[in-house]
């Protein structure tokens, strides 16, 4: 073997590599579900605040989470059994997606259910676990624009607590939601369909 | 450089088909049969007689079970695989005197 053959075979190395790192990209269908479902309970709020049914905000979540747990296990399920290729990453990031959800349902409904602290810690609280998801996935996925989209979540938290009216607080949320999250899963889908279309 | 000074390569990855599919194995924790025969462009027969060489090295491991109805065989590299892939790596690299420029 000569030099030339050498570079051959690392050339070979090097596209191989790079098939497989697109074959099990994220292509944030699940971001995209909990997206809409976010979206439609924060509208939900939003028209139940306009009539003033406070009382009846816990329920527009609870469908939220029920039907969000449900697609996503489905869906997790199915590509488990259909991907071509599992990788560490894949692994590690589905880890990541369960912690964050349960810790979703644990701080969002079941602890405030148990009275463990007042409702208006949960906005804090979501965006203190969001901030953990999108920076945590920027890590596995190596992609630093998702950790500063972490880093706006743990200040957004930060900013939610100085506001002491439900209203105002809601606000703040949703604006967070639009600039934190559908911006991210924007870009990540983007780049999902990209490197699917450089294939 | 005389050839003598490069270093020996693993005659077992030594094979187009066999190193691609290492180099498939080495970013994955498993692949299945038809992902790797469309990877590396070959042929069942072909495919199978290499994984085959590769299964006796110790280099991979091969799993067999079904999905839905259908057979499915997946793969994974062994931790001989990993080891002997690194020193594939080392011993291209003595081909590369200046060390890799990129391609």
């Amino acid at each position: 073997m000569d030099e030339q053959q050498a570079r051959e075979e690392i050339q070979l190395i090097k596209s191989m590599l790079e098939k497989t790192k697109k074959a099990a990209a994220e292509s944030g269908t699940l971001f995209i579900v909990w997206g809409v479902l976010i979206t439609l309970a924060l509208i939900g709020n939003y028209v139940l605040a306009y009539f003033k049914k406070y009382d009846w905000e816990w329920l527009t979540w609870v469908i939220v989470a029920g039907v969000g747990w449900v697609y996503s296990a489905i869906y997790g399920i199915r590509r488990e059994r259909t991907q071509p290729v599992k990788t560490y990453v894949q692994t590690a990031a589905r880890h990541l997606y369960f912690a964050c959800g349960a810790g979703f349902l644990l701080v969002g409904l079941f602890l405030p259910w148990l009275g463990a602290y007042s409702y208006e810690a949960i906005s804090i609280l979501i965006a203190v676990i969001m901030g953990i998801l999108f920076f945590v996935m920027g890590g596995i996925y190596e992609w630093s624009i998702l950790k500063w989209f972490g880093l706006l979540w743990w200040a957004g938290a930060v900013g939610m607590s100085f506001f002491r009216d439900h209203l105002s607080q809601a606000l703040f949320f949703t604006l967070l939601f639009i600039v934190g999250y559908l911006v991210p899963v924007f870009i990540l889908r983007s780049k999902f369909r990209k490197e699917q279309a450089s294939k | 450089m005389t050839p003598d000074r490069f270093e020996p390569l693993d005659p077992v990855i030594h094979s187009q088909v066999r190193l691609a599919v290492l180099s498939v194995l080495i970013a994955v924790k498993e692949a299945d049969f038809n992902y790797l025969k469309k990877e590396t462009e070959t042929t069942d027969g072909n495919l199978s007689t290499h994984l085959a060489k590769l299964e006796e090295a110790g280099y991979i491991r091969m799993k067999k079970s079904f999905r839905g109805k259908k057979p499915l065989t997946t793969c994974s590299i062994a931790e001989k695989g990993k080891m002997a892939f690194s020193l594939y790596l080392k011993a291209l690299e003595s081909y590369f005197p200046g060390g890799i420029k990129p391609v």
